[in-house]
């Protein structure tokens, strides 16, 4: 029974303490992401990209991350055409 | 024919893996890459000869039917004309079905519509050769002892030759990125401590939970295997051990001109041109006289001198202007000899 609350208490810290890292972390990586996708989608949303032809088979596989990236970015709709999820 | 330099500069370029012919439109590079690839095919040296110009000509010289697949033409010689619109297409096509694979087939119009339109964008085409070259090139020392390269007027051929630098830190500006959203993940898998504590941006981790490894495991291995290839083809292009650039240039001004430039940006490119084939020359033994023949020979003389001093310590290769177009196997055969006896 003591065992089991020191547990929770230790739980309890951890939570206490990593919490504002884990959300900075968190936001790091997502940046780290975007930029990515943007990268990825540069060409079609009109900045030049040297790697176009290289990149475009990267874009099937971050369709179903494109949603998210495009509401975040703050456009409403899909940009492109032939990625309508929305 | 006669050479100027002590050794023969092109008996050298049969101990490397690629020979680059490049120079003006017009100078006579596909006939000196052709001729030395005849000549060193009977060398027992498996030999591929390969055109990167878009307006190929080897089929041409050779008299045969070259396709853009490998295409034997003798025992120890292959021929290749790269198609770069092809290959594009067919880079196309499978994105395409790769995507129909993830979108409602309402949307299958559109994607053929959009990724039609892909193909061309400026640098398709261009980024197309530039996978081939790589490829083949990645079989030089292996497949084929020799392989060598006709390749489009300067201008162009020193851009694709550039590319792979480029291009290489470009994919590996892409890496780093998704190096370091990995580390960041992996950090963030350990706060979570193996449970998800719904917070504000959770959602992150949900939107990869679907098969995360797969996916991130795609994206990086498609990246990686681009960025090796270029890699190694940037590689061989500085080893000069490995590649040589031969510089085919005419007894005239433009010819002159842009060979000096092509020497100047391969400079900046950690390339050399390792030998010059000055093609088409009057020279004493050419069996023509009049009035007309000797002030060109003279005019011809002025720019052999300018040559001499703007390629200095250059291996110069001399081909006498020949009175028969040169073509077919044993023409070439003739040719390459000459130009390997030294």
């Amino acid at each position: 029974m003591t065992n089991v609350r020191s547990n929770n208490f230790v739980e309890l810290l951890r939570e206490f303490y990593t919490a504002p890292y884990r959300g900075a972390v968190a936001r790091a990586r997502r940046d780290e992401d975007d930029l990515f996708m943007l990268f990825v989608f540069a060409e079609l949303m009109g900045v030049p990209n040297p790697a176009t032809y290289y990149t475009l088979e990267l874009q099937p596989l971050l369709l179903e991350r494109f949603h998210e990236w495009h509401t975040r970015m703050g456009l409403e709709h899909s940009p492109l055409d032939h990625f309508r999820c929305c | 024919m006669t050479i100027s330099a002590a050794a023969s500069p092109a008996r050298d370029l049969l101990a490397k893996n690629i020979v680059f012919f490049g120079g003006k439109g017009g100078v006579g590079k596909t006939t000196a890459a052709a001729s030395f690839a005849v000549a060193a095919a009977d060398k027992t040296r498996q030999c591929l000869i390969v055109s990167t110009d878009p307006a190929h000509s080897l089929s041409d010289i050779f008299d045969a039917n070259i396709k853009d697949t490998e295409t034997p033409l003798t025992g120890n010689l292959t021929a290749l004309e790269i198609d770069p619109d092809n290959a594009a297409r067919t880079h196309i096509a499978t994105v395409k079905e790769h995507m129909k694979t993830l979108v409602h087939p309402r949307l299958f119009g559109e994607i053929d519509r959009q990724l039609d339109l892909a193909r061309y964008t400026p640098g398709a085409t261009e980024a197309a050769l530039l996978e081939q070259v790589a490829d083949v090139m990645a079989m030089a020392g292996k497949k084929y002892d020799l392989v060598i390269f006709d390749t489009a007027p300067s201008g162009h051929t020193v851009r694709l030759l550039s590319l792979p630098e480029v291009m290489g830190a470009w994919i590996d500006g892409l890496l780093k990125h998704r190096a370091r959203s990995s580390r960041l993940g992996s950090v963030l898998g350990k706060f979570k401590n193996e449970r998800n504590t719904g917070d504000d941006l959770s959602l992150i981790d949900t939107t990869t939970s679907h098969d995360p490894r797969s996916l991130e495991g795609r994206i990086d291995s498609l990246l990686s295997v681009r960025r090796r290839k270029f890699i190694l083809a940037r590689d061989q292009l500085r080893d000069d051990t490995v590649t040589a650039f031969v510089l085919v240039i005419n007894p005239d001004r433009l010819s002159i001109l842009e060979g000096r430039d092509v020497v100047t940006t391969l400079g900046q490119f950690d390339m050399s041109v390792n030998s010059l084939v000055i093609n088409r020359v009057l020279t004493d033994d050419t069996a023509a006289s009049g009035s007309f023949i000797d002030a060109r020979r003279s005019q011809e003389q002025t720019y052999l001198d300018q040559i001499e001093h703007d390629f200095s310590g250059l291996p110069k290769i001399i081909v006498p202007l020949k009175a028969q177009d040169i073509h077919g196997l044993d023409a070439l055969r003739k040719l390459g000899e000459e130009l390997i006896a030294g």
